[in-house]
């Protein structure tokens, strides 16, 4: 019994990460139809930028991330209004093998640059148990992600709804024509889509970074999560990501439990495959109108 | 204000990649009227208009507004300008609320100074929307999209309204209030542009018209003095146009 | 006049093709030793890219997981071979049925899903099988199996079955497109909602090609491990292989035979050229894919295309043009 209240609060805390990885996916495909499919790249991307301002520049955390937003959101800027922006409009299969193409560099780019060798952030939080009983342990840095992730999602729905840059964001994805109607430059709110997106992903790529070891290829993995949270959540429903993440981190932590480690992620992509054989389009999407 | 026109149109030619949209149109449009753009299906108008206001780029040609050359100016900075249009299937936010809609008719800078006084403006002339203020946009009647349509284009508080194919589909009851509501705004300075199908009804609410045929301006006037049938026979292609 | 330009130029192409096939056949008589295993990698990659292109291209299946099928023809082979002792052949036959019963199942509920979900849910269903294999003892879970039947081939064999899968997997996508079946099937790519309407089925259409896509990719699976001798889950169920088969059409040229097999020379010969930097080849294909998909989508046959007109496989039944005589 205990192993498995364990399993649950461990897989929800978990979860709340896993959400904060797949929310920056969810904004992209909500806002532009595209999915990022270097989605997890850019986040192990900006895990490896973060280790390099702290090994070099500062041994502040913050700033640190503060440093590798900055240079992520130029990366990201580039990357939208000289790739993304060039095949949006044309058909879904353009966008989607750009940034393909857009991972395998990026993987390789820091295959050359750093090698092959798995890294992790340091942080005195990994080593930090918040509760620590003979039932139930929870580590402080599974509960400081799990809490940031949740303010993140909540701040970046706060935006999206009642800013007007959400606003001009949102009827941009609604309706392209309209909107430039209304003076709305829509391939510039691309732009502050991915912006937004690479701050929280940056954020997402320090918690993850710090929590779980990493190299050149993880990317791919947190793809793959990423697709899961989003799936079930419901491609572009903010607030579905974190439910998304939760049932996928519960997934896995229970199946974990009842079959073994090795089947923890497996468990995870069963269920994610159970959802979506059932419900096609994911639990709590809204009809996707043409 | 030298110029008794707010847009003027000149030898445009407009392309659809091979195929040619658009021969030579020329247009002058007064300040201050109403001007109907008549054509049937596939004549053209809405690759015109996508051209007036910056959505598609011409071949050659020139368009002016407000006495400054606006030709392949970015959308954006054309309704900046002073310039608004409601697209054809009113083209409205689905997934907004109506509120949400009409705040983003005021979207630019400029409009955002004068977005409580239009605000006003607009829900005195269409009190349906403030009652369904919060709900979303997608549930709608067709009548009341167009009205939501035009009500997000004078948020913006322009000098010259162009609405495309405002009539379709809907009820001759709501026809009627739309166009007596058009007139309305075109009574406080706004220049109107209609773009229609019916030939009589544009030329009943307009005091200019243009006739399109196959991309072609092939008959032009003050609305009162084109006859109907000749109009109606061109824009059927019965008559020597063809 | 112009038809007999054309027949002209058709007997052209027929003679190039012999001659390439000739060349190819003889290989192991003329070419030198480092050659061989060169040409078996293109032959393997040239299958690999004609299948994913026969989905992507002519289907408009784009998945990002049928190295699912490369790793179940690697394990069919590798298991029959070193658990049940049976002949290589045995496990070639057994790859194809392992790679058919798979796709006809995994079709059920993923045919469900559409656009990006289908994308990326093949790509998870791929990783789902690697993971998987990862925890049986039957495999020896994450370590691997050498398959030592292999290891006394002569390579020369090797390349004959890659050149075999080779011009299976070429002459499946001709003669699928040159039936009645391939113009259903473009009509299908162009617009569904008319195909449909004109009486295209299009669940059996797409169904038809992805099993013919999954049963010729798998048995190029087990080439390719029958080349390499070793196979462990992650190898076998990696993205890498479906990085190679997109780069390698989108390179080549999406929607044409040529294509791939453009693709897969070029995929090759860079990896070979640059063996020693590693990272370096997939970085410099990587960046010749976006820029090729920004400047010329059609790939490089697109562009040869556009220059000269040439096109050596055309699946294009074109009608006779009546030439006025001047």
């Amino acid at each position: 019994m205990n192993v498995i209240i364990q399993a649950i609060v461990t897989g929800l805390l978990l979860g709340g990460l896993y959400a904060l990885v797949g929310v920056g996916m969810s904004m992209i495909f909500g806002v532009m139809k595209l999915t990022n499919l270097a989605h997890g790249d850019f986040m192990i991307l900006s895990s490896f930028i973060i280790v390099v301002f702290l090994q070099h520049v500062t041994n502040n955390m913050f700033v640190a991330l503060i440093l590798t937003i900055i240079v992520m959101l130029f990366f990201g800027t580039i990357v939208q209004k000289f790739l993304i922006n060039r095949v949006i409009d044309k058909g879904a299969d353009s966008p989607l093998l750009v940034m393909f193409g857009l991972s395998v560099i990026i993987q390789n780019a820091l295959f050359l640059i750093f090698g092959p060798n798995a890294q992790i952030i340091n942080t005195e939080l990994m080593r930090t148990n918040i509760v620590s009983t003979q039932m139930l342990s929870v580590s402080a840095l599974h509960l400081v992600n799990f809490l940031v992730a949740v303010a993140i999602i909540v701040a970046l729905t706060v935006i999206m709804n009642k800013s007007s840059l959400g606003r001009a964001i949102r009827a941009s994805s609604s309706n392209i024509k309209a909107a430039e109607l209304m003076g709305i430059n829509t391939k510039r709110m691309y732009i502050y889509a991915m912006g937004l997106t690479i701050i929280v992903t940056c954020v997402a790529g320090l918690l993850v970074g710090s929590t779980f070891m990493y190299f050149n290829f993880t990317g791919t993995q947190y793809l793959i999560i990423a697709f899961g949270v989003v799936v079930i959540g419901g491609m572009g429903s903010l607030m579905g990501t974190l439910i998304g993440g939760m049932i996928l981190g519960l997934s896995q932590l229970l199946g974990a439990t009842f079959f073994g480690t090795p089947y923890q992620t497996l468990s995870g992509f069963l269920v994610l495959l159970i959802i979506l054989s059932i419900r096609p389009q994911g639990l709590f999407s809204k009809a996707i109108r043409k | 204000m030298s110029n008794k026109y707010i847009m003027q149109v000149e030898k445009l030619n407009i392309h659809h990649g091979d195929l040619q949209a658009i021969h030579d149109v020329s247009m002058n449009f007064e300040r201050g009227a109403v001007i109907s753009i008549i054509g049937a299906n596939g004549a053209g108008k809405s690759t015109l208009l996508n051209a007036l206001v910056g959505l598609h780029k011409p071949t050659s040609g020139k368009i002016t507004f407000c006495d400054e050359n606006i030709t392949g100016m970015l959308t954006s900075k054309i309704t900046s300008k002073g310039l608004s249009m409601t697209p054809e299937g009113s083209g409205i936010f689905e997934d907004m609320t109506i509120m949400e809609n009409l705040l983003l008719g005021s979207y630019l800078p400029e409009a955002k100074k004068v977005r409580n006084e239009q605000l006003k403006l607009v829900f005195e002339l269409f009190p349906v929307l403030k009652e369904k203020e919060k709900q979303l946009a997608t549930f709608l009647s067709g009548g009341q999209r167009q009205m939501l349509a035009i009500a997000r284009a004078i948020m913006a508080k322009p000098k010259m309204i162009i609405c495309d194919e405002i009539s379709l589909g809907l009820a001759p009851v709501i026809i009627k209030d739309i166009y007596r509501i058009l007139k309305m705004i075109n009574e406080t300075g706004v220049t109107l542009v209609i773009v229609e199908q019916e030939v009589k009804r544009s030329l009943k609410y307009s005091d200019y018209a243009y006739v399109l045929v196959k991309g072609r301006v092939v008959m032009e006037g003050p609305s009162q003095e084109l006859p109907e049938t000749e109009v109606s026979n061109a824009y059927f292609g019965i008559d020597k146009y063809n | 006049m112009k038809t007999l330009l054309e027949n002209k130029t058709n007997t052209v192409k027929v003679g190039v093709v012999i001659i390439a096939l000739a060349l190819l056949v003889t290989l192991p008589n003329w070419g030198t030793r480092g050659m061989i295993p060169i040409f078996t990698l293109i032959m393997i990659y040239i299958a690999f890219g004609q299948m994913w292109n026969l989905l992507s291209g002519y289907t408009g299946l784009v998945s990002l997981g049928q190295h699912a099928f490369i790793g179940l023809g690697g394990y069919a082979l590798a298991v029959s071979s070193e658990r049940f002792g049976l002949p290589l052949y045995v496990g070639f036959i057994m790859a194809a049925i392992v790679s058919f019963l798979f796709a006809l199942i995994i079709s059920v509920p993923i045919f469900k899903i559409k656009g990006v979900y289908f994308t990326i849910c093949t790509w998870v269903v791929a990783h789902s099988l690697g993971l998987f294999l990862s925890t049986l003892a039957f495999v020896n879970y994450a370590i691997g199996i050498n398959i030592r039947a292999t290891f006394r081939l002569p390579t020369s064999t090797i390349y004959y079955v890659a050149l075999g899968v080779a011009i299976v997997s070429v002459l499946a996508v001709y003669l699928l497109l040159r039936s009645r079946f391939g113009l259903g099937l473009m009509a299908m790519r162009d617009d569904e909602d008319a195909a449909e309407a004109r009486g295209v089925a299009l669940y059996k259409t797409k169904l038809k090609c992805f099993l013919i896509s999954s049963v010729i990719m798998g048995v190029a699976g087990a080439a390719m491990f029958m080349n390499l001798g070793f196979i462990l889950p992650a190898s076998a169920f990696g993205i890498d292989w479906t990085i190679s088969m997109v780069i390698i059409v989108i390179v080549g040229g999406k929607g044409t035979i040529e294509g791939p097999i453009i693709g897969a020379v070029i995929l090759v010969m860079l990896r070979q050229w640059l063996f020693d930097f590693p990272g370096y080849s997939m970085l410099i294909l990587g960046a010749i894919a976006i820029i090729l998909i920004l400047v010329a989508p059609k790939g490089i046959m697109g562009l040869v295309h556009r220059f000269t007109g040439a096109e050596f496989f055309s699946v294009r039944r074109r009608p006779k043009r009546i030439t006025e005589p001047k």
